[in-house]
C-alpha cells in the first residue's frame, strides 16, 4: 500500500539474493536466472521500458504487489553485527531435531562418515529467526558390565558387537557401528542398594537409530569371549535423541540459549532462518529460565483456516473438491493485534476492510501464494482450528492431487516437503485418537482443538461451542452446501464468504489469547523439560519421564529399559470412597481437603524407584525397623536416611517452585510478567500430580506398582484415619454442642457434618479439626480445611450439589458435581430443568417452588408449548450407516435425509441435530428420530413420552429423592400429566385427504366462510378472543426481533443477511420457528379484520 | 347552569388528513430479515447527506469505509454500531452459569466502555476520538463523519455531520384562530393505579360538560383529541394461551368495555385518535397497527371516531402533527442518555428518523425496500406519550422550521392531559385530581 515506496528502497538482505518473490512456476525456469540478480529498482526500470506489452505489465504489476506484501510480510532485517557474526546469538528455542548429515569437518576434524547433527529452531529478541546446528553429540545407551570383565575387554567387545551389527544391517554402508564402548560407574535406579555404584558400560553409537538395533541385538544375547552367550538389559536407550541432548546440556523446552560470537560459524544457508550457523554441542550455553530469561521472544503466530467448496451431500474431499479460500493472521507475540490479516480467494472478491484480500485466478496460484505467505512470514507457531487433522492435510492433499510438487515446502528447511502420516496416539488419560500428522520442520503446530480436548471438559468441541463458551460469543456458522454457492456467486458473495473465513481464523487466535495457552505451554515445557511439541503430541508420561531422567543423571542413577510389561502386572486397589449417606443437608457441610494428596504421601513416605526395598532383600539386608516405612499394601521402603528417594525430590522441587511462583505472582504488576508466572505455578501443580500416575502407567515407560499400590493404600488409610478422628473427637461428650457425623468421603476429602447451624461456626470447628488431624500425620502431609457447603444435596458416591461458601458472609457459588448438566446425550432441557431446579432448591431455599417448576415444565411439554431447540438432541456421525453395527437415531435420520434431499443432509464429520417424534406404537426410538427443521416446517408432533421417560426423569428422580418422599409419583404422575395436547402435522397421508374448513376462533365450530372469524355463540366474546390472538401476535413480534437482532450482532454487521446455520447455537431453532411463526401470526391476525 | 342552556356554544371544527398511509402494513412477510430495513434507510439517508456534503467540508473527498487511507482526510457516511457492554443478549437465557444472585436489571445499559463503530455495505471501522460521544448515538443512527483513519485502524472522528431538521411545509397564510388540540396518554383502564373519576371529568371537560360558561367556551374551541397509547390494562397472565374460564373472560373484557364507554362519550362530541401502545391489545412490533374496531363496538360507530397506527401522523388545518406512543424514546433512554426527555426528541428530529434504534433494540417489522419511520417533513407539532412528566419545548430550525415537542405524561398516574393551541403552538397542562 503506501510505504510502498519506503520498502523498496531496503537494501535486499545480502547473504539470500533470491528468496522474495518467486515467479509463476512455469516461468521458474526461464527466469530463474534474472530473478536471482534483479535488484528491485532495477525491476521497476524493466516494467517501464516494456509498457508495449500489456500482459507482462499486468504481470509485473502483479508480482510488484506481491513483491510489496513479500516484504511487508518479512522479518526485520539482521543488524550490522549479526551479519559480520562479531555478537553472541540469544534465542528463544521453539524447536529441537535431529537429522542426518555428513559429519562437519570444520567443526569437528577428525570425524567422517555420517553423524546426527541436532538443529535447535528459534527466535531472537529482535524477531529474527535462528536455526542453529550442533554438531558432535552422539547418541548412546549403557549395560550392565557383565562380571570379570575389564578396561581390557573392552576393545574386544566393541568388535563383537560391531561385527553383529554388520551383520544385521548389511545393507547398511555406514562405515562405523559402535563408536565407542566405555566404562563408567554408575547405579541402577531400581531397588535399594546399599553399595553406591556399580561398573556399567556406555555404548557410543554413530546414528540415533542404531541405538535401538544394538538394544535388540543385545537383549536377544551375544557371545561374549570368556563370558559366553549373554543377553543384556539395556539402560536409557529409549530416550528420544533430541530430548537425550537437552537433557544432557540442560536446555528445557521453550528456554533461552546462547551462542557466544567466535564459538560459531555461519552455515551454508540450507533453511530459510535469517541466522544460520554451526556450532560444537559443547559451546551451547542453555539460560535457566528466570529472571530476564523468563520472557518469551516475539515468535510469529499464524492463525488460519481454510475453506473448501464441497459437493452437495460429501464433505469436503481433497480429491474433488477445490480449496477457495484461505485466511491468514500473523500475530507476534504478546501483541493484541494481528500484523497480517489477509485472505486468499480464488476467483475475485470484492474488498474488505481492514483485511487485504488477494485474488486468484487458479487455485494453483492460492496454494502457492499461501506457501510464499508461510515461507516469508515464516511463523514459529502455527494455530487454527483443527489443522492438524484437516487443513493441513487437505492443503497437502489438494496440491498433489494437482500436481504442484512444489507446494509442500513449508517447513524451515529449502527443498524439504513436509511429510503426512497417520498416527495413532494413545494414552490412558484420553484414550486412543486417531490423526495425521504433519510435520513442518522447524515449525510448532498448536492445533486448538486437540488442545481443547485435552485440557478441558466439554460437550460439544465444535469451533462454535466452544467459543461460546470460553469468548461468550456464538460463532457464525455457514453450512458447507452454502459455501460452494457463495462461491459460484459473484464478487460479492465470495466477499461474504472470505469475511466468515477470516472470522474463522481469528477465533482460534482470540482463544489462545484468552486461556494463555502459549504461557501456559511454554511454561510447561520449561517446567518439565520436553520440547513444546511434546505437549500435544505425547501424553502425560514423557514429562515425567524428562523430569525423572534429569534427576537421574544429576544422581549418578541409571533407568532401565523395562520391557514393555503389557497389562499382564495387573491393576491395584485405587481410591477410596466412603459410603455417601444421601440426603439434603439444610446445616453446614464442611469440606477438609487433603493439599495434593498424593505428592504429599510420597514425599512423607519417600516412596521411589531407589527406596524400594525388594521382597527378598528385606530379610538379606537386615534393615533396621527403625529406618524403613512399611506401607499399608505391604511394601517395604528405606526413610530418607539411608537413601533420599528422587521421586520425592522432584517433588518437593515442584512444589518449592510452584510456592515461589505464586509468591512472585503476587509481588508481579506486569500482566505479561503474571501471564507467565501463572501459567507456571499451573503446570508445576499438574505435572506434580501426574508422577504418581507415571509410575502406575503399566504400559508407560517404568512403572512400578509398588509405589503406586503404596500411594493409594496410605490415601485410603489417611481417610478412614480422618474419618475416625473427627467421630472420636468432636462429640458431645468431648465439649462439643452437637456429634459430628462424617457424610460422604472421596478419594482426598472428607465432608463433615458439624451440626452447627452457622457457616461461621462451620468454618471454625472445620479449622480446627484440620489442624488437629494434620498434627497426626507424617510431614508434608496436611489436611486442609477450604469451604463449607451450605446448603448440600448428597444424592449418592461422586453426585452432589451445594453452595460453595469460603468466607461466612456470602456463599461463592453453587457447585455441582456428577450431575447432568454437561452430557453431550442430553437435550438442554434436562440441563435448564436441573439447573433451575437447583438453583431454586439451594439458592432460593424453595423446595415446593422447584417442585411447581417441574410441573410446569412437564406439563409444557405434554402441551406442546416446549421451545424445540430445547428438544433437540445432537450426535456426531462418525461413519455411515452400514458401519454402525447397531441402529441409532442419528445414523437413520441421516440416512433418511440424504433421500429427501442430498445436498443438505448431514455427512460423515458433521454433527446431526434431531428430535423424537410421535409415531406409530411399538416404532423404535432410531425410527422416531426427525431433523428439527423438518418437524418445524410440518407441525410434527413431538413425542413428550420419550422425553419424560428417557430424558428428564431420571435426573429429575435423583435430584428429588433426597428430598422429596415419592417423588415419582409426585413429580411424573401428578395433576400436570393429564392434559395433553397435540398438533395436527401438515404432512402425514391422511391430511392429503383432508379438506380444510374455517372453524371458530374461540369455540373451533366450523363456520362458514361469510362468518369468516367466529360463529354466532362466540360474537359476544370477539374482544376478548382478539385480545388472545393479538397478544400471541405480539409475543412472537418481539422474539423474532430479539432473536435475529442477535444474530445480526454474532454477525457483525447491519447489511447484510444472517447466513448462519450453525446447529449449535441455542437460538438457530427458535430463529427458524419465529421466522415461521412471523407469516402465520399475520394470516391469522388478518381474519379479524372484516 | 339553567342561564347557560340558552346560549348555545357551537364547537369549532378542523380539517384533518391522516398521514397514516405510511405506517400501515400492506406487506406480506416473506422471510426477510433486518439487514434490508438498515440497507434501506442507508441508502436514502445517505443520498440526503451527500447532498449535504458539499457545503459541510467542500475540500474533502468522499470515501467508503473500503477506501480509507491511512492518514488521508475525508469524509464518510455510514451506519452507526454502538457496542455496549451491558446490553442484555437473548443468548444469556442460555449462559453456561446462572449467576447465584439474580441481576438487576439497569434501566439504562449505557457504560464508559461502549464504542461506537460505521457501517456501510463494504464494512466496518471502529471510530476514535471525542467529537462523537458513544452515550449520544445509538445503533441505526445514520451520520456524516470528518476525519482520518489511525495507524490502528480506527477511524479518527474530526466532525460529525447529522441530516439536521427536516424541511417544513409552509402553513397557508390566513389569520389563525385559537383551536384546541388535546393530547392524552397512559389512561391504563382496568389497572390498579387508574382511578375512573379522573378519566370521567377528563371526558366532561373535553365534551364540555364542566365548569363555567368560560371554561366551556374553552372546551368548544378543542377540536381534536389524540389518546397516545397504553389505553388500557390487562391481566397478562391470563393471555398464555388457555382457554379461559367464564370469570376470567369478562375480567379480559371489561376494561375494554370500560374503554369503549367513556370513548362513546368523546367521538359523540370531538374527533378523537386512539393509537395503540406497548400495553394495548395490538402487535407489539412498529408500526403498530390500528387498534381493532371490534374491540369498540360503541364509539366505533362514529365517524369521529378514528383507531390509528403508533407512530401516527396527520395533517390538522394543514398543520402537520407527528407522535408515538413513546417506545421509540424509551428505547433511546435505556441505550443512550441525554439531559431530559426532549432532548431525545430533538435528536430524533435531527437526526430526521423517529426511531432509529429499531430493529436493533426496538421491535419493528422487517421492511423491505423503505424505512417509514423516517421524517421527511417538518412536523410543527411532535408528541410522545407515556411519559413520567410533562414537559414541552419549542424548538426552532436553522431553516425556520418551528416544532413544538411535547412529553405526555401518564394520565393515571398524574391525572394531566395537554392542551395545544394550534394558533400560538402553546401549551398548557390540563390537571385533574379528586384529592383535596
Amino acid at each position: 500500500m503506501s510505504n510502498n515506496g519506503k520498502t523498496r528502497k531496503r537494501p535486499a538482505p545480502p547473504q539470500k539474493p533470491s528468496p522474495v518473490n518467486p515467479p509463476p512456476p512455469k516461468q521458474r525456469a526461464a527466469s530463474q536466472e534474472e530473478e536471482e540478480f534483479l535488484d528491485e529498482d532495477v525491476f521497476l526500470d524493466e516494467t517501464l521500458l516494456e509498457t508495449e506489452d500489456d500482459l507482462i505489465l499486468r504481470d509485473s504489476e502483479q508480482r510488484q504487489s506481491l513483491a510489496s506484501r513479500l516484504t511487508r510480510w518479512a522479518r526485520p532485517p539482521l543488524s550490522d553485527a549479526y551479519k559480520s557474526a562479531s555478537k553472541s546469538i540469544l534465542f528463544q528455542q521453539l524447536e529441537i531435531d535431529y537429522v542426518i548429515g555428513e559429519s562437519n569437518r570444520e567443526l569437528l576434524p577428525n570425524w567422517s562418515g555420517p553423524a546426527a547433527i541436532i538443529r535447535i529452531f528459534g527466535v531472537t529478541k529482535e524477531g529474527h529467526s535462528v536455526c542453529c546446528h550442533v554438531h558432535g553429540f552422539e547418541p548412546y545407551f549403557y549395560i550392565n558390565c557383565p562380571p570379570g570383565m575389564g578396561h581390557d575387554d573392552i576393545p574386544r567387545f566393541r568388535q563383537t558387537l560391531e561385527a553383529k551389527m554388520g551383520e544385521s544391517n548389511r545393507n547398511n554402508k555406514a562405515s562405523m557401528f559402535i563408536r565407542r564402548v566405555e566404562m563408567v560407574y554408575k547405579r541402577n535406579i531400581m531397588y535399594y542398594q546399599q553399595q553406591d555404584s556399580n561398573p556399567f558400560l556406555k555404548i557410543v553409537v554413530s546414528l540415533p537409530t542404531m541405538v535401538a538395533r544394538c538394544r535388540g541385538i543385545l537383549d536377544k544375547g551375544i557371545q561374549i569371549d570368556g563370558v559366553g552367550e549373554k543377553s543384556f538389559m539395556t539402560y536409557e536407550s529409549n530416550v528420544l535423541f533430541a530430548l537425550r541432548f537437552m537433557i544432557d546440556c540442560n536446555i528445557v523446552g521453550g528456554n533461552w540459549i546462547e551462542v557466544p560470537a567466535g564459538k560459531y560459524k555461519t552455515a551454508k544457508s540450507t533453511s530459510y532462518c535469517q541466522l544460520e550457523f554451526n556450532c560444537l554441542y559443547s559451546d551451547v550455553i542453555s539460560h535457566a529460565p528466570e529472571g530476564e530469561f523468563s520472557k518469551m521472544a516475539p515468535f510469529r503466530i499464524l492463525s488460519f483456516d481454510i475453506e473448501c467448496a464441497g459437493r452437495k451431500g460429501h464433505f469436503p474431499d481433497a480429491k474433488h473438491d477445490p480449496v477457495i479460500q484461505v485466511a491468514n493472521l500473523v500475530t507476534l507475540q504478546g501483541e493484541n493485534q494481528p500484523f497480517i490479516r489477509n485472505v486468499m480467494t480464488l476467483k475475485s472478491c470484492s474488498p474488505i476492510a481492514g483485511a487485504d484480500v488477494i485474488s486468484f485466478d487458479t487455485e494453483r496460484e492460492v496454494l502457492l501464494a499461501w506457501r510464499d505467505l508461510i515461507r516469508e512470514a515464516d511463523p514459529d507457531v502455527i494455530i487454527g482450528y483443527n489443522i492438524c487433522k484437516f487443513d493441513l492435510p487437505y492443503l497437502i492433499e489438494r496440491a498433489e492431487t494437482l500436481g504442484i510438487p512444489e507446494f509442500p515446502i513449508l517447513g524451515r528447511i529449502r527443498n524439504s516437503r513436509v511429510r503426512v502420516k497417520d498416527t495413532t496416539f494413545s494414552s490412558r488419560q484420553m484414550g486412543t485418537r486417531e490423526s495425521k500428522e504433519v510435520t513442518i520442520e522447524g515449525r510448532v503446530q498448536f492445533d486448538i482443538l486437540q488442545v481443547m480436548q485435552r485440557d478441558y471438559k466439554l460437550s460439544s468441541y465444535s469451533l462454535n461451542s466452544v467459543s461460546a463458551h470460553f469468548l461468550s460469543e456464538q460463532k457464525e456458522d455457514v453450512h458447507h452446501s452454502i459455501i460452494s454457492d457463495l462461491q459460484n456467486g459473484n464478487a460479492e458473495t465470495r466477499r461474504r464468504l472470505a469475511e466468515y473465513c477470516l472470522k474463522d481464523a481469528y477465533l482460534p487466535q482470540r482463544i489462545l489469547d484468552k486461556l494463555m495457552f502459549i504461557y501456559n505451554y511454554v511454561e510447561m515445557a520449561r517446567v518439565t523439560g520436553v520440547p513444546i511439541s511434546f505437549l500435544l503430541s505425547r501424553g502425560q508420561s514423557i514429562k515425567v519421564l524428562s523430569q525423572l531422567l534429569r534427576k537421574a543423571k544429576q544422581k549418578n542413577l541409571l533407568l532401565p529399559n523395562v520391557k514393555q510389561a503389557g497389562s499382564e502386572q495387573g491393576t491395584y486397589e485405587g481410591a477410596t470412597v466412603l459410603e455417601a449417606k444421601a440426603g439434603f443437608y439444610e446445616k453446614p457441610i464442611a469440606t477438609l481437603d487433603f493439599a495434593s494428596l498424593y505428592p504429599s504421601i510420597m514425599m512423607a513416605y519417600n516412596l521411589c524407584y531407589c527406596t524400594l526395598v525388594r521382597s527378598e532383600d528385606v530379610r538379606k539386608l537386615s534393615l533396621p525397623p527403625e529406618c524403613v516405612n512399611k506401607t499399608p499394601s505391604g511394601e517395604t521402603f528405606v526413610k530418607p536416611n539411608l537413601q533420599k528417594g528422587i521421586l520425592p525430590e522432584i517433588l518437593e522441587e515442584l512444589i518449592a517452585a510452584r510456592k515461589r511462583a505464586k509468591a512472585d505472582l503476587k509481588e508481579a504488576k506486569d500482566p505479561l510478567e503474571k501471564a507467565v508466572l501463572d501459567g507456571r505455578q499451573l503446570a508445576l501443580k499438574i505435572s506434580a500430580n501426574s508422577v504418581y500416575g507415571f509410575t502406575g502407567a503399566t504400559i508407560g515407560q517404568l512403572p512400578c506398582l509398588e509405589i503406586s499400590s503404596s500411594v493409594t493404600s496410605y490415601g485410603r488409610q489417611m481417610i478412614e484415619h480422618t474419618k475416625n478422628l473427627v467421630k472420636e473427637k468432636f462429640t458431645t461428650l468431648g465439649g462439643y454442642e452437637h456429634n459430628a457425623e462424617v457424610i460422604y468421603g472421596d478419594t482426598d476429602s472428607v465432608m463433615v457434618q458439624f451440626g452447627v447451624s452457622t457457616v461461621e461456626a462451620a468454618m471454625k470447628l472445620g479449622r480446627e479439626a484440620a489442624d488437629a488431624i494434620s498434627a497426626t500425620f507424617t510431614k508434608p502431609i496436611k489436611l486442609e480445611f477450604e469451604k463449607v457447603y451450605y446448603p448440600y444435596l448428597l444424592i449418592s458416591k461422586k453426585r452432589y450439589a451445594g453452595l460453595f461458601w469460603t468466607n461466612p458472609e456470602k456463599f461463592d457459588k453453587m457447585d455441582t458435581k456428577g450431575i447432568e448438566t454437561v452430557r453431550r446425550d442430553n437435550c438442554l432441557l434436562v440441563k435448564n430443568l436441573v439447573n433451575e431446579c437447583l438453583h431454586k432448591i439451594l439458592i432460593d431455599r424453595d423446595i415446593p417452588g422447584a417442585v411447581q417448576f417441574v410441573k410446569n415444565t412437564i406439563s409444557d411439554l405434554l402441551m406442546n408449548r416446549m421451545d424445540l431447540s430445547l428438544l433437540v438432541i445432537t450426535k456426531g456421525l462418525s461413519k455411515t450407516g452400514e458401519d454402525y453395527g447397531v441402529k441409532a437415531a442419528h445414523v437413520e435420520l441421516a440416512e433418511r435425509m440424504r433421500k429427501r434431499d442430498a445436498a443438505t443432509a448431514p455427512t460423515v464429520g458433521d454433527r446431526v441435530p434431531y428430535v423424537i417424534i410421535k409415531a406409530a406404537k411399538g416404532a423404535k426410538a432410531y425410527e422416531r428420530s426427525e431433523d428439527p427443521i423438518y418437524v418445524l416446517e410440518n407441525n410434527i408432533p413431538i413425542d413428550p413420552q420419550y422425553y419424560l421417560e428417557n430424558q428428564i426423569s431420571k435426573p429429575l428422580l435423583r435430584i428429588f429423592e433426597p428430598i422429596l418422599k415419592n417423588a415419582s409419583s409426585e413429580l411424573l404422575h401428578g395433576s400436570h400429566t393429564r392434559s395433553i395436547s397435540m398438533p395436527t402435522p401438515s404432512n402425514s397421508g391422511i391430511m392429503r385427504f383432508a379438506k380444510k374448513q374455517l372453524t371458530c376462533l374461540g369455540c373451533k365450530t366450523p363456520i362458514s366462510n361469510s362468518d369468516r372469524t367466529l360463529c354466532s355463540h362466540c360474537k359476544g366474546r370477539e374482544a376478548e378472543l382478539y385480545c388472545k390472538t393479538v397478544a400471541h401476535v405480539s409475543e412472537l413480534e418481539t422474539l423474532f426481533a430479539r432473536l435475529w437482532t442477535q444474530c445480526q450482532e454474532c454477525q457483525g454487521s447491519l447489511h447484510q443477511d444472517v447466513l448462519c446455520t450453525s446447529r449449535d447455537c441455542p437460538i438457530f431453532y427458535r430463529r427458524k420457528k419465529a421466522q415461521k411463526d412471523m407469516g402465520e401470526a399475520k394470516v391469522q391476525l388478518d381474519r379479524w379484520n372484516f | 347552569m339553567e342561564i347557560d342552556s340558552e346560549k348555545n356554544l357551537l364547537r369549532k371544527q378542523a380539517s384533518y388528513i391522516s398521514q397514516d398511509d405510511k405506517f400501515v402494513m400492506k406487506e406480506v412477510y416473506q422471510g426477510q430479515q433486518y439487514s434490508q430495513i438498515y440497507f434501506a434507510r442507508l441508502h436514502l439517508m445517505r443520498t440526503l447527506l451527500y447532498s449535504l456534503l458539499p457545503n459541510w467540508k467542500p475540500h474533502l473527498p468522499v470515501c467508503t469505509i473500503l477506501g480509507l487511507e491511512e492518514g488521508k482526510e475525508c469524509t464518510i457516511v455510514g451506519t452507526l454500531y454502538k457496542h455496549m457492554k451491558l446490553k442484555p443478549s437473548i443468548l444469556d437465557e442460555y449462559s453456561k452459569t446462572r449467576s447465584a444472585v439474580p441481576l438487576v436489571k439497569p434501566h439504562n445499559f449505557v457504560h464508559a466502555d461502549d464504542y461506537l463503530v460505521l457501517e456501510d455495505e463494504s464494512g466496518r471501522v471502529k471510530l476514535a476520538g471525542t467529537v462523537l460521544s458513544p452515550s449520544v448515538y445509538v445503533t441505526g443512527n445514520i451520520v456524516g463523519l470528518h476525519g482520518k483513519e489511525t495507524g490502528a485502524g480506527e477511524f479518527l472522528v474530526l466532525d460529525v455531520l447529522e441530516a439536521g431538521l427536516p424541511p417544513q411545509i409552509e402553513l397557508p397564510l390566513k389569520s389563525r384562530e385559537d383551536k384546541y388540540v388535546v393530547f392524552v396518554s397512559g389512561l391504563h383502564v382496568g389497572s390498579s393505579s387508574s382511578n375512573p373519576l379522573l378519566f370521567q371529568l377528563l371526558v366532561d371537560h373535553i365534551t364540555g360538560h364542566l365548569g363555567d360558561e368560560k371554561e366551556q367556551n374553552l372546551a368548544s374551541q378543542i377540536v381534536h383529541v389524540v389518546i397516545a397509547g397504553n389505553s388500557v390494562e390487562l391481566p397478562r397472565g391470563l393471555l398464555n394461551g388457555q382457554n379461559l374460564a367464564p370469570k376470567d373472560q369478562s375480567r379480559l373484557s371489561s376494561p375494554i368495555k370500560e374503554l369503549d364507554i367513556m370513548l362513546t362519550q368523546i367521538a359523540a362530541g370531538v374527533p378523537l385518535d386512539i393509537m395503540p401502545g406497548v400495553d394495548d391489545p395490538a402487535n407489539a412490533s412498529l408500526p403498530q397497527q390500528p387498534l381493532n374496531r371490534c374491540l369498540f363496538p360503541g364509539s366505533s360507530v362514529y365517524n369521529t371516531f378514528r383507531s390509528c397506527t403508533n407512530p401516527h401522523s396527520f395533517d390538522l388545518d394543514e398543520m402537520r402533527f407527528v407522535g408515538t406512543s413513546g417506545q421509540n424514546i424509551d428505547d433511546l433512554d435505556r441505550y443512550s442518555e441525554a439531559k431530559d426527555r426532549l432532548e431525545y426528541l430533538e435528536r430524533t428530529l435531527r437526526w430526521r428518523h423517529l426511531a432509529p434504534t429499531a430493529p436493533n433494540t426496538l421491535e419493528c417489522y422487517p421492511f423491505t425496500d423503505r424505512d417509514p419511520f423516517r421524517m421527511e417533513s417538518c412536523p410543527y407539532v411532535y408528541f410522545v406519550g407515556n411519559q413520567d412528566k410533562y414537559d414541552s419545548r419549542l424548538v426552532k430550525g436553522s431553516e425556520g422550521q418551528m416544532v413544538r415537542l411535547i412529553c405526555i405524561p401518564k394520565f393515571c398516574e398524574t391525572g394531566v392531559a395537554v392542551v395545544l393551541n394550534m394558533r400560538t403552538l402553546e401549551c398548557h397542562t390540563l390537571s385533574f385530581g379528586t384529592q383535596f
